[in-house]
């Protein structure tokens, strides 16, 4: 086609103004790409440590638990429960939990604490638990040597309470029958930081929080991990039209953390602004260029008019003059960002200090590399290079033939 | 013979009130098939502007133009510049070649505007190439050609797709007379072997010398009309 051979030509005329513009364009593919991998790869990263910590990718509760959470709103049939999920391949694990908000005592100290019945092993494959344990041994189903129920503390209540690992700890709570619940425990192992997520938490096995809370087989939650924390919106829909029970309700991480996520979504909307100004710049650059390009032709298109060509075809000629630049442009500007953003990927920016989101600690910043991290920054390239064009690619379609063959 | 061109009262003005300047006031015109006419006259004396009037780049103040029996001077402008492409060959005075196109490419390009089968245009490329004697050279820029060897590009481009008129202004002017001399030949003998009518806006005695018609044009009107065999 003479029309594509004509549009290539007519960019290597000025070599070092198309050369500049591409720098430029190609920059602003750089910026884009690299606050797009930030931003995702950052967010991922985060929601990856926040899921994995203790939410789980998507929850299961008695219906409107998670507003207002009660002792009594328990799930019945959990075991059948959890072998259907397993069967999805898209879940690595279920884990069940049941939550008693209890009065814990020990060493002439009392203190309020979350009381938490864990399956030991499900809930190892299912969040980072067992990794936080930093004192004693993480806790099993059976007994202690001395015959009671182990439980795990987190670090500011075993502090205030002044118990270390192989003390007793009692807990007073309400039992699901009414009475109230008492029991002693030994303290099998410290888990968390001062800060961290399970900073007043005590954790029991299913067993021993069943027996204190005088619980048949019910739980309160199900937490389960998938592959990836972006199939959990679709999978938890899936999820609660498979299960067919009212009274059930299936949660996603972003339902069940709506406050992060929110303001994940917003900082979001704050770094989309600071692109919108980055591509804006870029763009007066390109308007520039493709201004100045057709101004310099203006007797050019005059005798391309007046030997027939149509207005449109001078139009398309612009067009694809802009389009090539900008193909050019995301592909210098990609070949720059891939192996920055692979860097970041892997290695990372290490905080000088971990910040700490929601008693989460986050210690490094991480890029990503996903088509959406290589193709939207092209497509807001091309775009607004396309966009700018048509201001030069209409007036050049409108010239007058005769006016533009009398032009100097 | 048929009338290739007809003007009836052409008139155009430029300016308003106190600027107002005719360059062309009445002119009634036929240009029969296969002639070979030569407009000349001072400058100011509205030959550029009758030929752009002609090849529909401008549109008149009042008056009418048909070309072929067509009424030109009342088409949009999408239908002018396909009357243009099928109809008109332009030689312009400073060649105006596309500069980034080779001399086979330029003159190509209109044949791929009419959708001209890709066998067909570079059978006749070649065959006028050969008829402007610049075998060898199709592959050249116009950078890379001399002002003769550019204008010989500008007529195998108006030639090629065969128009019904070729119009020509000034197209010696930036050319030496041997040049000149020798361009005007070739085109004599092209407008005799396939019998295109071409009108030329010129100064030049050369042009004049070839000329079967001559019309002489002062201050936008026609002061004369000189038919001769060549």
């Amino acid at each position: 086609m003479l029309i594509l051979k004509l549009a290539l030509r007519n960019i290597q005329r000025n070599r070092r103004r198309s050369l500049l513009t591409v720098l430029s364009m190609g920059g602003g593919y750089f910026l884009l790409s690299l606050m797009l991998s930030m931003t995702e790869g950052s967010y991922s990263n985060m929601i990856d440590l926040f899921t994995r910590d203790h939410t789980g990718h998507v929850q299961i509760h008695k219906s409107n638990y998670l507003d207002r959470p009660s002792l009594f709103k328990r799930i019945n049939n959990s075991a059948a429960l959890i072998a259907l999920i397993q069967e999805d391949p898209q879940v690595v694990s279920v884990t069940a939990r049941i939550y008693g908000p209890s009065l814990a005592y020990g060493k002439n100290k009392t203190f309020p604490a979350n009381v938490i019945g864990i399956d030991p092993q499900r809930e190892s494959a299912t969040t980072y638990l067992k990794k936080k344990v930093n004192q004693g041994v993480y806790l099993s189903n059976g007994m202690t040597v001395n015959g009671y129920f182990p439980a795990m503390m987190g670090k500011a209540l075993a502090k205030n309470l002044h118990l270390n690992v192989g003390d007793e700890l009692v807990l007073i709570s309400q039992g699901v029958d009414g009475s109230i619940a008492n029991d002693i425990f030994e303290v099998v192992a410290i888990v968390g930081t001062s800060e961290s997520y399970e900073r007043m938490n005590v954790y029991l096995s299913l067993n021993g929080m069943r027996q204190f809370l005088s619980m048949g087989g019910q739980v309160h939650e199900l937490v389960i991990s998938l592959h990836h924390h972006s199939l959990a919106q679709k999978f938890s829909e899936n999820l609660q039209s498979t299960l067919q029970q009212d009274d059930l309700k299936v949660s996603s991480w972003q339902q069940v953390e709506k406050v992060f996520y929110k303001s994940m979504q917003l900082d979001k909307k704050g770094n989309y602004v600071s692109m919108g100004i980055i591509i804006f710049i870029v763009s007066i650059g390109v308007l520039n260029t493709v201004l100045m390009g057709t101004l310099e032709r203006t007797r050019e298109f005059g005798v391309l008019r007046a030997i027939g060509t149509q207005p449109v075809g001078i139009f398309k000629l612009i067009m694809l003059e802009s389009l090539f630049l900008s193909l050019v442009s995301c592909f210098s500007g990609l070949l720059v960002s891939l192996p920055v953003n692979y860097w970041l990927t892997v290695e990372g920016i290490a905080m000088p200090q971990p910040v700490d989101m929601g008693g989460v600690l986050f210690e490094s910043m991480r890029g990503e590399i996903s088509w959406f991290t290589i193709g939207v920054p092209a497509l807001v390239v091309i775009g607004s290079t396309l966009l700018v064009s048509l201001i030069p690619g209409i007036r050049a379609a409108r010239i007058s033939p005769l006016q533009a063959l009398q032009a100097v | 013979m048929s009338h290739v061109i007809e003007t009836k009262k052409l008139c155009r003005s430029f300016g308003k009130e106190e600027t107002l300047v005719k360059a062309l006031s009445d002119v009634n015109l036929i240009i029969e098939e296969g002639e070979f006419t030569a407009i000349i006259g001072p400058s100011g004396s509205g030959k550029s502007t009758l030929l752009q009037l002609v090849g529909g780049l401008d549109e008149p103040t009042s008056g009418d133009i048909f070309l072929d029996s067509k009424k030109i001077s009342q088409m949009s402008g999408t239908e002018l510049s396909d009357f243009r492409r099928d109809h008109i060959g332009f030689i312009f005075q400073a060649y105006n070649l596309i500069p980034v196109l080779s001399a086979e490419e330029n003159i190509e390009y209109i044949m791929l505007l009419q959708n001209v089968p890709a066998q067909e245009r570079s059978k006749r490329v070649k065959e006028i190439l050969q008829a402007v004697g610049l075998q060898g050279k199709e592959n050249r820029r116009p950078a890379q050609l001399s002002g003769g060897q550019q204008q010989r590009v500008a007529v195998a481009r108006a030639m090629v797709s065969q128009p019904r008129l070729i119009l020509a202004d000034e197209p010696t002017a930036n050319l030496d007379s041997h040049t000149g001399a020798a361009l005007l030949d070739m085109m004599k003998q092209l407008n005799e072997k396939e019998n295109m009518t071409f009108v030329f806006s010129t100064h030049d005695p050369m042009v004049m010398e070839r000329a079967n018609r001559i019309i002489k044009l002062h201050d936008g009107c026609i002061v004369g009309d000189e038919r001769r065999s060549a």
